[in-house]
């Protein structure tokens, strides 16, 4: 108990700060906090049975896939369609994972195994989405005089965004490369510290680890690439034209 | 043709050629669709209604990056690309040649020590003139100017008035559009003058 009291003062004190330094991310803080515990606790409850029901199982990683839609499409609203390329963008880098694992046999697709190891490639996915399609959004409203000046020179819509394109892809792949390249120096993942915990030999529980951040790359590198091609695709319009995520109101910028 | 902007129309009742040679202006107040006008000519926004014919085609059926390589538009205060002007010319080019480069920048009476310089860099009077340059390296039929001087000092503005006339000497069909007056009197052979509705 004393943990979650000291996890939940420190959770205030960040609200705190958000406040003090105008944030705006104050409601977001306490939602994500008040999320996380209840999501946690019905987990608690619910994985027991998750784990011996393969209809459940499925069922779960399924709600795991349509959350973590949701949750990035919402980050990129201003993008037509948001929902759909983000959920596409999270399964195609998901699936890129998840199927070779399967299929060779490097994890049980018994519930036990295949729960976790979804839900951690999903989340991987959906974190280089939300970063990389909001990126390339607020870089093409903010780079739309450049962009434009490529297009005049008689470029395609699809290499006038590339620079773009690259930017927030980097954006998006920063976290999951920083992770893997200070694996053991700066944090111990979360898959090594469970294993670990549940009993595993830390030799068993590294090369686990191993094997789940460099899928990871895989996945995210995907779905950062998915992703930025779907955002391009909405913000793109016939006749190399590129429609920024904010033309949507009536624009007095021009004369 | 008619120009629309937001879902309302901003401008009707266009009718307007620009020959091979010569300086057409469009002339009117700010605010009233003359630069939603020019983006429509290379198809960056589609027109209310109407048609661009070039040299008798419909630009409709033309490929846009062709149409836009053979017309080209020079934005109002025109963004410069990163890094230095020669990255600027060449951009889009698939194999550009050096003296083609300096051709570009000498017709619009810059010299070839620019082509080193940082774009972002320019003077306001430069960056217009390097902005021509970058649209002339694609060798286009005609170029469109959007308020070419409107942010420059006096010496530049004049400047950049006696390059549109040299392009039109070239043999480029210029289309120029300004809030000024006098200015469309001075440069043009053809005036057109929008009002709003």
């Amino acid at each position: 108990m004393t943990q979650v009291t000291v996890a939940t003062s420190l959770v205030v004190l960040a609200i705190a700060l958000s406040r003090i330094g105008r944030l705006g991310v104050g409601r977001e803080l306490v939602v994500a906090a008040l999320r996380a515990a209840v999501q946690l606790a019905a987990v608690g409850v619910l994985i027991a049975l998750v784990f011996e029901h393969a209809g459940l199982a499925a069922a779960f990683v399924a709600l795991m896939l349509s959350t973590a839609t949701f949750t990035a499409g919402r980050r990129l609203e201003r993008v037509p369609d948001a929902t759909l390329r983000a959920g596409a963008a999270i399964a195609a880098g998901a699936a890129t994972g998840l199927v070779p694992l399967l299929a060779t046999g490097a994890f049980d697709t018994t519930p036990r195994e295949l729960v976790p190891v979804a839900g951690i490639l999903i989340g991987g996915a959906m974190v280089a989405t939300s970063v990389t399609g909001r990126r390339l959004a607020e870089q093409v409203a903010d780079d739309l005089a450049v962009i434009e000046v490529r297009l005049t020179l008689g470029v395609p819509a699809r290499e006038a965004l590339a620079p773009a394109v690259r930017r927030a892809a980097v954006t998006g792949l920063i976290p999951a490369i920083d992770q893997t390249k200070n694996a053991g120096l700066v944090t111990l993942p979360g898959t090594f510290v469970g294993l670990v915990l549940g009993g595993a030999s830390p030799a068993e529980a590294a090369r686990v680890q191993l094997v789940v951040l460099l899928t990871l790359l895989a996945v995210q590198v995907v779905a950062a690439l998915a992703v930025a091609r779907l955002v391009v695709a909405g913000l793109t319009a016939p006749g190399e034209r590129v429609v920024p995520p904010t033309a949507r109101a009536p624009s007095s910028r021009r004369t | 043709m008619a120009v629309a902007r937001g879902g309302r129309e901003i401008l009707y009742g266009i009718d307007l050629r620009v020959q091979a040679g010569q300086v057409v202006a469009v002339a009117g107040p700010s605010g009233v669709g003359k630069s939603s006008l020019l983006r429509c000519l290379v198809r960056l926004d589609e027109p209310a209604a109407g048609r661009v014919l070039v040299d008798g085609t419909d630009a409709a059926a033309l490929d846009p990056c062709v149409l836009r390589r053979r017309i080209g538009l020079v934005a109002q205060a025109p963004a410069m690309l990163p890094g230095d002007v020669r990255a600027n010319l060449a951009y889009g080019l698939e194999a550009p040649r050096e003296a083609e480069l300096r051709e570009a920048l000498a017709a619009t009476g810059l010299a070839p020590e620019l082509l080193d310089r940082d774009a972002r860099e320019l003077s306001g009077g430069e960056a217009a003139r390097v902005a021509v340059a970058r649209a002339l390296t694609r060798d286009p039929g005609a170029l469109l100017l959007d308020e070419p001087t409107a942010a420059l000092d006096r010496d530049s503005a004049a400047a950049v008035e006696t390059l549109v006339r040299e392009l039109a000497e070239r043999g480029l069909g210029v289309l120029v559009v300004t809030h000024d007056d006098a200015q469309a009197e001075r440069l043009a052979d053809e005036r057109i003058e929008v009002r709003r509705p």
